[in-house]
C-alpha cells in the first residue's frame, strides 16, 4: 500500500523520532493537563508573579513544568521537522543541517525555559 | 470482500475519506500554532527573570481582556484538540479499534468537547465581563 504508516511515519522521518514522538505525547498530555486545569480552571483570573511562586514551591508543581517543558520542546520540534520533511526537504545535507539546528533550539530552549523558571526557586 | 468488509479494509473510503483529510489538516494546523505558542509562551514567562516580577505583572494586566481571554482558549481548544486526535493516532499505532476507527475518532472529539466546554464555562465570566 502506498499510503500505509510505513510509508507516511516511520520511513521518512527515522523509527526513533517516530518512538520519541509518541513518547513525549504521552508525557505532554499527562503534564500538560495538570498544567492546564491548574492555571486556567482552578486559578483563572488569579495569574501573578506571586502566585505562580506560590504555585510552584510545593515542588511537585515545578517537576510537572519542567517534564512538560522538555518533553512538550521536543514533540513540538520534532512535529515541526516531520512537517517539514513531508513539504519535501530531503536532500541528505540540508537534512543534517536542519537537525542539529532544531537540537540546538531544544536546547537552548529547555536550558533558557528552566533558567527563567528558576526565579520562583532560588 | 462484501461492502461492510471493504469500508472497515479502506480507511480512505467514502465519507471518510473527507473527514479523515480534515482531521489531519487540523491535526497539522493546531500542532504548528501550538509550536509558535510554545515559544511565545516561553518568552512571556521567562519575563519574570528578565525584567523582574513587575514586568511579568504587567504582561499579566495586558492579557486581561475579554479578547485575549477568548484567544486564550482557543489556545485551550487546539491543545484538547492535538492531544485527543493524537490519542486516536496512538491507540491506531497500537492496534487498538482499528475496525470500530470511526467511532474511536468521535468519542475522542466528544471527550475534547467535553473538556473544552468545561475550560470555557470557567473562562465566560472573564470573556463576557
Amino acid at each position: 500500500m502506498a499510503f500505509g504508516t510505513e510509508t507516511l511515519d516511520r520511513s521518512r522521518g527515522g523509527m526513533w523520532p517516530w518512538l520519541g514522538q509518541r513518547v513525549t505525547a504521552v508525557l505532554v498530555i499527562v503534564t500538560i493537563m495538570v498544567h492546564l486545569v491548574l492555571t486556567h480552571y482552578i486559578a483563572i483570573g488569579e495569574l501573578s508573579f506571586d502566585n505562580i511562586g506560590a504555585r510552584l514551591a510545593g515542588g511537585a508543581v515545578l517537576v510537572n513544568d519542567i517534564v512538560l517543558l522538555v518533553a512538550v520542546v521536543y514533540h513540538a520540534l520534532n512535529g515541526l521537522r516531520m512537517v517539514v520533511l513531508d513539504w519535501g526537504l530531503a536532500s541528505s545535507g540540508g537534512r543534517r543541517v536542519f537537525d542539529v539546528v532544531l537540537w540546538l533550539v531544544g536546547i537552548l530552549s529547555i536550558v533558557y525555559g528552566i533558567w527563567a523558571l528558576w526565579v520562583w526557586v532560588s | 470482500m462484501s461492502a461492510k468488509e471493504r469500508e472497515t479494509a479502506n480507511v480512505g473510503a467514502g465519507l471518510w475519506k473527507g473527514i479523515g483529510m480534515w482531521a489531519w489538516v487540523l491535526f497539522r494546523i493546531s500542532g504548528l500554532v501550538l509550536v509558535l505558542y510554545l515559544f511565545v509562551h516561553l518568552w512571556v514567562i521567562s519575563q519574570g527573570r528578565v525584567g523582574g516580577p513587575e514586568s511579568l505583572d504587567d504582561l499579566f494586566e495586558f492579557f486581561d481582556k475579554p479578547l485575549l481571554v477568548f484567544l486564550d482558549l482557543m489556545l485551550v481548544a487546539a491543545v484538547l484538540y492535538h492531544a485527543l486526535n493524537g490519542v486516536r493516532i496512538v491507540l491506531m499505532d497500537l492496534g487498538i479499534g482499528i475496525k470500530h476507527h470511526k467511532a474511536v475518532f468521535w468519542v475522542c472529539m466528544l471527550v475534547a468537547a467535553l473538556a473544552l466546554s468545561a475550560f470555557a464555562l470557567k473562562a465566560s465570566s472573564f470573556i463576557l465581563g
